[in-house]
């Protein structure tokens, strides 16, 4: 997969920041911020997929929305196909929109209530197509053939669906508009097993047809393994390290990476568990993220640097992007 | 002297006949009058409600009304029959009204002595429910000798024969529209209670019900150059407030009636200068009953009877006359009702002929005076401060019916029987359950399970033999006579009731009035009630409107037809 | 649907029935006389007299034996009678359900009263939804803004200034002060022409006003409760990245969705205004059903107040079925059988 990399970057993001400021009191003053995004840089090549794995909370919804622009970001930069959007007002970017589309975590809580499945998927058309009905309704019934829904069914309301209808409903809306770049966050969360490998699988070929970029945000590290090119890892709202798929399952740097791995229930009983790291104590409050490293209160090799300054994100070995004061060390030393 | 009289009576005369010469019927367009309490019905038979009552007269009317002063004026007849002129018999059994000839019926038919009859019969009917049927109490037959002559007979001596057709909770219904809606089948007349015809200035074109009441005028009134107005609008609803401010302040109606508030909101309004606040004085007295009977609760059914004994303090008359003494009633007035109450010491305050001035000593206040009274009775004062003796304290249950200006009554009067050594205990009731006649409730003004109560009492007309008939011994409420009776006081004294029984002998008018203060005197003297506040009717009437004489003794729109801009 | 809604019906008639009973029975023991607010002047054995003209003196279930005969059969049939103008079962001699005071048939009455009370209780109830609706909107839309801060406000006066004092208070402004409305409801009043249909809106300005306020007040603090409820959802957030226009996203998606409960809210207000607003009527004397209510219950009108309260039973009854069908056609979700 390196040499992808004389790909084209897709999404360019730097030092991403999406703080949700806390209001408390009578007079509601401004008492502090969640950082949910603290400074998160990434690329996505043109047609590839890549992961975004972290435990729950750790920001990866906000990012994924805030690299789309759903929210007005509090800092960093985004840039899709070289373009800047992270500072375009919001009534400018609905023109970007039909290239930059999400499908959202919660099939039903993502779909409204009170419109048909043809209401959903088609209107989008209507504001950024010409169409006329008799091509809407085509188009409509097209996009239900490509993700596997019954035309027929066209007339009814999400509440009448499976959630793994739903979340078709949820992809086919999101492809209506031809995208280049969708986001899928966690998309088969909800599911149960046996329809979330349709459910992947039908990503899979979406992209081979559509020739899409993903990312692919999810928690289920074995899932990420199976559809991602490249995996980010996050924790408290940063990322702790970016890698080819291969290369971080087989070696992971991270102690984090090292500690989620080592979690993933492992299929084959011989190879031993005796590195397994097991983390102590809580996740941080985003809102108070601890001094140096995010990492250092729950980290099995702490040092002393990672309490008193941040590590930096570097590339530590090529195309491998760590932040961790174990790799400035080593590269220091060699 | 004379010559002044002569000369001012001819300048009246031509004023009168200037103005005469300029009226005509309709000329000055629509009158706004608003009653805070709507007309519900406007046959006076049905409801004693004085908001029908008076809706009604603009409409139908008696033979003789009562004027401002208290004097009986021939509307429908030419001359009040007397015995001078021989329409009362020699033996006071019979009067004999003469109607007017010529007079007309709202629909054109002619007035005549059949509708009296059939109106006494409409009221006498057993099955009827007539509200005024007190009226005709005493009456045998009501006989038309021809067209235009009707003959009542009673069935005893009456000296003051004048219920039946006098005044405006007695007028004359018309025969042929309300032939079907006698006795039982009264109430299914929904079309006729609501727009009856009358001989009056106006008739209804539109009623609704509770609401309001649209009048154009008559066009067969007997005075052709009346009413002045064309069209009157009668509205209801709101409260006494806002319909003094619709008159005095905003200018949207013309007259407004009876504006119970407080007097000094009243006067702030009347000094916009839109209006006019006019007050007149009928026979409403707020007093106090005094219960001369025991209401102890361990006295079970006796409770407030006489057979239950004697007040164990009230009947010591230097008691009732030192609570008496220790009221400022000056002030009473001045706080609670201004221009609608004045002081007074008597229970039958007026017409003036039958006011007695035998007891305006208590006018005046004099707690000095009140506790000498008791000290030298023997009611010493305990270590509380409050009186007792013989192991009675004088301990007061003070009862009236909830109403602002009544509790502050309340308040003032315990204040200042405090001062005099009496404890005063306050109690207020709701006025429904307090006047309403449920057997059921200990609370009724009748039972009286207090020692004191208070509240308004008054009669229509100027006659009071039926009125200072309430305190005989008869008309005591007890158990027995399911506690209806009027005798609040459970006042019994043989020498009452033989001046009662004594003026329903007697026909004269001095005479009358002679017996009637001697009556007055003697419940003033006893202290069977302890009168407060001599009650007037507080109305406005826009500066724009003529002719408005405020009359507390009729309908306050008696002379309606007199009325103009 | 129609098999539900049948079903509820036929439910509601045992209901209403004994709400029915429960009210003649509460009116009877009531401590209340219909000749308690005569004149003193009126004797006694008078009094008792008129009670039993009024058929007082009849044991209580036959009186509501009486009562239910012509309410649910003389009226319906006279009301038949009426349309049709023609005389069945004896139309001469049935009786009809009489007030004690005014001696008329209740139900005319009541039918008397209807223009000015759907006019002014039920244009403010209108004009206070049309107001609330944006005004929920935008607060929700720009949640803590000052338009919000002051729609916080507004409808807290509304909620705790009682229409004796605000009635009074826009009268003494406008009527006494400014001289611009009458300070009286003229239920006279004909709307034949353009001046009287200006005098008609003149004199509702103010009693549809101070209305309208409480129901500002209540329903858009609803509304705005509703649409933070679902501004906050991801279906809103899926309209946006959609790319759909800021105005598209917050009317069609967010208000429509918000609109549900709000609408169902103001379903079960429908039958206060046929209960008229009894205190603001008194205020503006507009003399409608509230007004008949409180002088029915004052002046011991049983015929009356039983029918009227009963009249509400039914509204509040069917108000709640046709906030529930509403439900069920507004949202897809809810569906019954
Ligand atoms: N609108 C918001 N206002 C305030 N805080 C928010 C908001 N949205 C998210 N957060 C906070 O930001 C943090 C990250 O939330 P986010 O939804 O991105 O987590 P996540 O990684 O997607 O978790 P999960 O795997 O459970 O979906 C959380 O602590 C959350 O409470
Ligand atoms: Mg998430």
């Amino acid at each position: 997969m390196l040499d992808d990399t004389a790909k084209n970057k897709l999404i360019e993001v730097h030092d991403l920041k999406m703080h949700f400021p806390i209001y408390a009191g009578i007079f509601r003053s401004h008492v502090g911020d969640v950082k949910a995004v603290d400074g998160v840089s990434f690329d996505i090549f043109e047609g590839e997929t890549l992961g975004l794995v972290g435990e729950s909370g750790c920001g990866k919804s906000t990012c994924g929305r805030a690299v789309l622009r759903l929210y007005d970001i509090t800092g960093g930069s985004v840039k899709i196909n070289g373009q800047e959007i992270g500072e375009t007002p919001q009534n400018e970017l609905r023109k970007m929109r039909p290239a930059m589309q999400m499908v959202f975590q919660d099939p039903q809580a993502s779909l409204n209530p009170r419109m048909t499945v043809e209401g959903i998927i088609g209107e989008p058309l209507d504001e950024h197509t010409k169409l006329n009905r008799k091509e809407k309704l085509a188009k409509v019934h097209e996009l239900m053939d490509a993700v596997g829904l019954n035309r027929t069914f066209s007339n009814r309301y999400p509440h009448e669906f499976s959630g793994g209808q739903r979340q078709r409903i949820g992809i086919a809306r999101a492809l209506a508009l031809n995208p280049k770049f969708i986001v899928c966050d966690e998309p088969i969360a909800a599911l149960d097993v046996s329809i979330q490998a349709q459910v992947v699988n039908l990503l899979e070929d979406l992209q081979e047809r559509f020739g899409l970029t993903y990312l692919f945000i999810s928690h289920d590290l074995s899932m990420v393994r199976h559809i991602a090119d490249r995996v980010a890892v996050m924790y408290l709202g940063k990322i702790a390290e970016v890698a080819p798929r291969d290369a971080l399952y087989a070696d992971p740097l991270h102690p984090y990476t090292k500690a989620l791995l080592s979690a993933v229930p492992e299929p084959d009983p011989d190879l031993t568990t005796e590195d397994r790291v097991i983390l102590q104590g809580d996740v941080p409050s985003p809102t108070n993220p601890p001094k140096g490293c995010n990492f250092c209160t729950r980290c099995p090799s702490v040092m002393e640097i990672c309490r008193q300054s941040d590590p930096e994100f570097r590339e530590v070995l090529p195309g491998r992007f760590v932040a961790c004061h174990h790799f400035n060390e080593n590269t220091n030393a060699t | 002297m004379k010559m002044k009289t002569i000369l001012l009576g001819a300048a009246a005369a031509v004023a009168l006949s200037a103005c005469a010469a300029r009226a005509e019927r309709g000329a000055d367009g629509h009158l706004n009058i608003i009653y805070w309490q709507a007309a519900s019905i406007l046959n006076p038979f049905l409801s004693g409600g004085t908001k029908d009552t008076e809706a009604a007269s603009m409409v139908i009317e008696p033979l003789a009304r009562y004027d401002e002063k208290g004097n009986m004026v021939p509307y429908l007849v030419d001359e009040i029959p007397t015995v001078a002129n021989g329409g009362i018999s020699e033996d006071l059994t019979t009067i004999t009204w003469k109607l007017s000839p010529g007079i007309l019926w709202s629909d054109g038919t002619p007035f005549t002595s059949a509708d009296v009859v059939f109106t006494a019969e409409y009221c006498m009917h057993p099955e009827g429910g007539c509200q005024q049927e007190t009226k005709f109490s005493g009456v045998t037959n009501v006989e038309a000798l021809d067209d235009l002559t009707v003959k009542i007979t009673f069935d005893s001596p009456k000296p003051f024969p004048y219920g039946p057709f006098v005044g405006v909770e007695s007028p004359i219904i018309q025969a042929a529209q309300f032939a079907n809606c006698i006795g039982a089948d009264a109430p299914n007349c929904t079309a006729e209670n609501f727009g009856p015809f009358g001989t009056g200035p106006f008739r209804v074109t539109e009623f609704k019900a509770n609401d309001v009441v649209s009048y154009e005028a008559n066009p067969n009134y007997r005075d052709p150059a009346k009413p002045a107005f064309a069209t009157v609008t009668f509205k209801g609803g709101g409260d006494a407030a806002s319909a003094a401010r619709a008159v005095l302040e905003t200018g949207e109606f013309d007259y407004a009636w009876n504006l119970q508030i407080d007097p000094t909101i009243l006067t702030q309004m009347a000094a916009g200068g839109k209006g006019e606040v006019v007050s007149s004085f009928g026979t409403s007295v707020e007093r106090l009953m005094v219960n001369l009977s025991n209401p102890s609760a361990d006295l079970g059914d006796k409770r407030s009877t006489l057979e239950g004994g004697p007040h164990p303090f009230l009947t010591d008359p230097i008691v009732r006359t030192a609570l008496s003494t220790a009221i400022d009633r000056n002030l009473l007035a001045e706080v609670g009702y201004g221009a609608a109450g004045k002081p007074t010491c008597n229970v039958l305050p007026a017409p003036a002929i039958y006011a007695s001035t035998a007891n305006d000593a208590c006018l005046v206040q004099d707690i000095a005076a009140a506790n000498a009274m008791l000290d030298g009775a023997g009611w010493a004062r305990g270590s509380d401060g409050i009186r007792a003796k013989d192991g009675v304290r004088l301990s007061i249950l003070y009862q009236t019916s909830t109403n602002a200006v009544r509790q502050d009554t309340q308040a003032l009067v315990k204040q200042w029987w405090g001062e005099i050594g009496v404890e005063t205990e306050l109690k207020n009731i709701d006025a429904a359950v307090f006047f309403g006649g449920d057997q059921s409730s200990p609370d009724t003004y009748q039972k009286l399970f207090a020692d004191i109560e208070m509240y308004t009492n008054n009669f229509a007309g100027t006659d009071p033999e039926a009125y200072m008939n309430s305190w005989t011994c008869g008309d005591i409420p007890t158990p027995a006579n399911n506690w209806l009776g009027s005798n609040m006081p459970r006042y019994c004294n043989p020498e009452y009731d033989a001046l009662a029984a004594q003026m329903g002998q007697t026909s004269a008018l001095d005479d009358r009035a002679a017996l009637a203060k001697a009556m007055n005197d003697l419940l003033m003297q006893e202290g069977a009630m302890i009168p407060l506040i001599h009650r007037g009717d507080v109305s406005a009437h826009s500066n724009t409107l003529q002719g408005v004489l405020m009359n507390s003794r009729d309908s306050e729109l008696w002379n309606i037809a007199d009325w103009s801009r | 649907m129609l098999n539900y809604t049948l079903r509820r019906l036929m439910f509601s008639i045992p209901v209403l029935l004994f709400i029915s009973f429960i009210i003649f029975l509460i009116l009877d023991l009531a401590p209340s006389d219909p000749t308690g607010n005569l004149p003193l002047t009126i004797p006694p054995e008078v009094r008792e007299k008129i009670r039993e003209s009024l058929g007082l003196g009849q044991p209580m279930p036959v009186r509501y034996y009486k009562w239910c005969v012509q309410f649910f059969v003389n009226e319906p049939l006279n009301i038949w009678d009426q349309y049709w103008g023609t005389c069945s079962f004896g139309c001469e001699d049935r009786l009809r359900v009489v007030s004690y005071v005014t001696r008329s048939p209740v139900v005319d009455l009541i039918v008397q009263r209807m223009p000015q009370t759907l006019w002014v209780v039920g244009m403010s109830y209108v004009v206070g939804i049309l107001i609330a609706i944006p005004i929920g909107v935008i607060s929700a839309y720009k949640q803590y803004s000052w338009f919000d801060q002051t729609g916080t406000f507004v409808s807290m006066v509304g909620f705790s200034v009682p229409p004796f004092f605000s009635g009074v208070l826009v009268i003494i402004i406008f009527s006494v002060q400014l001289g611009w409305f009458p300070s009286i409801y003229d239920t006279t009043l004909k709307v034949v022409s353009w001046d009287t249909f200006m005098l008609q809106v003149r004199q509702m300005v103010m009693p549809v006003m101070v209305l309208a306020l409480q129901t500002t007040a209540q329903i858009s603090r609803f509304m705005r409760a509703s649409m933070l409820d679902n501004l906050n959802q991801d279906y809103v957030r899926t309209a946006r990245a959609k790319g759909m226009k800021e105005s598209v996203v917050l009317l069609v998606h967010v208000l429509r969705n918000s609109l549900i409960p709000v609408i169902t809210v103001i379903a079960l207000g429908i039958p206060a205004v046929f209960g008229g607003a009894i205190i603001t009527e008194q205020v503006f004397k507009v003399n409608g059903i509230g007004q008949l209510l409180i002088i029915g219950i004052q002046g011991g009108d049983a015929p009356l107040v039983q029918t009227l309260t009963f009249i509400f039973a039914v509204m509040i009854v069917m108000a709640n079925l046709v906030a529930d069908i509403m439900y069920g056609i507004l949202d897809p979700r809810i569906r019954y059988d």
